[in-house]
């Protein structure tokens, strides 16, 4: 185990969570939401917490941002216990985008930012030279410069979120935590927002937590990944390790779905084998993928092949060829299926 | 931080307008006394009519300085609501204080009297209706805190105080359903509001519970700016919620609870003037529309005020009337904004 232990002396771990349970406790009821939760979370890094709706990831984030604690067990910010630090340090060292809509459209962005650095400032907030530097330095790691006089009615879904990622770095935390930062967002604005947090975390050296949903995204970003699956332990590790070991299938309680190694995908099991195509990869993988969809398998004298420059399928089927000029054509020519 | 000159220039004319509503209050009423007479008399002249002396100092100064101070009080506390349960339509009295003053009242005058007792009469029955509002509002605040201490969740707070505000007013009118015709009366003109009851001990009385019920704000005021993104957020920024909705609870208690026991519920003021201060003042920075609510809340009352004393006629109307007229009108407008929720 040795060599798969991936803290080199660069890492540093900031928060340590050890044999946590989470739950609610009323009267003398207790409502378990999750146990076995031990952890490590480093400076640096981008971590993904993944898991099933329902897991426990809100009261996990909860406890870490000290809002709801743990059950028992302890949660250690670079060994102090942090159940005895009080509201206001805690807001200094970690802060947070939540899911929560924010509706306050009379505020400009620079204004928002600003309300970041509400931990620091005196009672009554009014800022400092280090304070603005803070906000400016903020609102430039996140791109949002151009923003800066926008009212928050103004601004699109993906904007916003930029925005609240640099309120939440205006607070100079160490670790940021972030609540699906990405839900909500088209394909671009999830790529974007994943490497801005991804380069936040290494470039500022802070300690970067996501939940997130999106396996794709995350695996192309994260560098360690915490898996959260109902009733076991939370798994930690470098994703590709995860996937390597096959723990991530542990997000897919459900028997008939698996991460394929070879795709990179979540797949059916029942699923049928790809039929051959000849060609060059980039195109065969998508005509492969169509067929499969549709449940489409050729009969064994037929051969498929996909040719470039221009696009053409061409199937030999005996003695007889036929061309498609798209997947689309190559479906509705009914003349080659089997009956 | 562009708009550094423009606040200061907003409230300089604000204050000009107040003053200048203050003068104009001070004139209006049954008996007009013209304009450059009152400033005359300000500047240490005398009047020509010695009516005016009395007219003015035992009636009018201290019935526009009512309104100010009530004014101030019932937007402050407004948008202290408004900001803390994330609502537009929150207002001083959500939490069932002016229900609670008008129980006290109510069992004053109507119960009161069917022991045989007419408390509410005579000189001593100013004060005795002040005291009987102060404790049905404290009575409403002490079971609101006892709520806010089992209960965590704002939403509840604002439907128990709903409740309570509703099972105070059911109480009342059993009251009035059982009461004779001369008591209901009493409670009636009470329930309209009014300005003019307050002169001398009980302006000072109102003054200092006015300036204690502000401490609360001004020791929070960063606090309600973390608010603005919600209470996961603000806790999230080391805001201790739970304090907040106390010195809320506690600030709008005394400042909404004094107003209405002085001069009755006085309806709108506190919903409507925040809006017209995020409106005008475009910010929703509350270390400017806190003074701003202040300064238009007292501006308005003085405004409203004036129009009830119906100038040239002999009749006023009352002042309850007045602000819901102007209020209604200014809450359904400003709903009927395409971007109000955006805004507030």
């Amino acid at each position: 185990m040795k060599d798969t232990q991936p803290e080199n002396s660069a890492t540093q771990t900031i928060l340590h969570g050890n044999a946590l349970r989470l739950g609610y406790q009323n009267g003398n009821n207790t409502f378990l939401v999750a146990e076995n939760i031990s952890f490590d979370l480093a400076k640096g890094q981008l971590t993904c917490l993944l898991g099933p709706n329902g897991v426990g990831k809100s009261t996990l984030l909860k406890a870490i941002l000290g809002q709801h604690p743990p059950l028992s067990g302890e949660i250690y910010y670079q060994g102090k216990k942090l159940s005895q630090l009080s509201h206001k340090d805690l807001a200094r060292k970690i802060a947070v985008v939540l899911t929560d809509k924010v509706t306050t459209g009379n505020l400009t962005v620079a204004q928002l930012v600003a309300l970041g650095r509400i931990p620091h400032t005196g009672w009554l907030g009014n800022l400092r030279d280090t304070d603005i530097s803070q906000i400016d330095a903020s609102i430039e790691a996140t791109h949002v410069g151009y923003l800066r006089d926008r009212r928050l009615s103004e601004l699109s879904d993906g904007q916003l979120q930029k925005v609240m990622i640099a309120r939440a770095l205006a607070q100079d935390g160490e670790i940021l935590v972030l609540d699906e930062p990405t839900a909500h967002l088209d394909l671009a604005n999830r790529f974007e927002i994943m490497h801005l947090l991804r380069n936040i975390a290494l470039r500022k050296n802070k300690a970067v937590l996501v939940v997130t949903h999106d396996l794709d995204i995350a695996l192309d970003t994260a560098d360690r990944f915490w898996l959260m699956p109902c009733g076991s332990p939370l798994v930690t590790g470098i994703p590709e390790d995860l996937v390597l070991s096959e723990q991530i299938n542990l997000l897919l309680p459900d028997q008939h779905l698996f991460f394929s190694k070879e795709s990179g995908k979540v797949q059916t099991l029942d699923h049928l084998e790809p039929p051959l195509v000849q060609g060059p990869d980039a195109l065969t993988q998508w005509v492969k993928k169509a067929m499969l969809k549709r449940g489409l398998t050729l009969e064994m004298d037929m051969k498929l092949e996909v040719i470039p420059h221009p696009f053409e399928i061409r199937l030999k089927s005996g003695q007889e060829i036929f061309r498609f000029g798209s997947i689309q054509e190559f479906f509705e020519a009914e003349s080659w299926k089997t009956e | 931080m562009k708009n550094k000159l423009t606040y200061p220039l907003l409230f300089f004319l604000g204050c000009l307008g107040c003053l200048l509503l203050f003068l104009a209050n001070l004139g209006i009423g049954s008996v007009t006394i013209p304009f450059q007479e009152i400033v005359g008399r300000m500047l240490g002249g005398s009047f020509s009519r010695n009516t005016w002396e009395i007219i003015l100092f035992e009636y009018r100064l201290p019935k526009a300085l009512t309104a100010i101070l009530a004014g101030i009080t019932l937007s402050v506390s407004g948008l202290q609501m408004q900001t803390f349960f994330r609502n537009p339509l929150a207002g001083p009295f959500v939490l069932g204080i002016s229900s609670g003053a008008g129980l006290g009242v109510a069992l004053l005058v109507m119960a009161g009297s069917a022991f045989g007792w007419s408390l509410y009469a005579g000189a001593a029955g100013l004060w005795a209706v002040v005291a009987a509002a102060t404790l049905g509002a404290i009575l409403v605040l002490l079971l609101m805190s006892l709520t806010a201490w089992k209960v965590r969740d704002s939403m509840t707070l604002l439907i128990v105080g709903l409740m309570f505000g509703s099972a105070a007013s059911a109480i009342v009118s059993v009251l009035a359903y059982f009461s004779e015709a001369e008591q209901l009366k009493v409670y009636t003109v009470w329930s309209m509001g009014s300005l003019g009851g307050t002169s001398g001990q009980q302006l000072h009385a109102f003054l200092i519970a006015s300036l204690i019920g502000l401490i609360p704000v001004l020791a929070f005021i960063k606090s309600y700016n973390a608010m603005l993104m919600g209470e996961g957020y603000a806790s999230s920024m080391g805001i201790n919620i739970h304090r907040l909705r106390w010195a809320m609870i506690i600030s709008t208690g005394i400042l909404a609870g004094c107003a209405t026991a002085f001069c009755g519920p006085i309806a709108f003021i506190g919903i409507a003037v925040p809006h017209m201060a995020r409106l005008l003042f475009k910010t929703g920075d509350h270390r400017i529309l806190f003074p701003a609510a202040a300064l238009l809340g007292a501006m308005v009352l003085l405004a409203c005020d004036a129009v009830s004393q119906l100038p040239g006629s002999a009749q006023t109307l009352p002042i309850n009337a007045v602000t819901s007229l102007v209020g209604a009108p200014m809450v359904i407008w400003l709903i009927l904004r395409r971007n109000f929720s955006k805004e507030f």
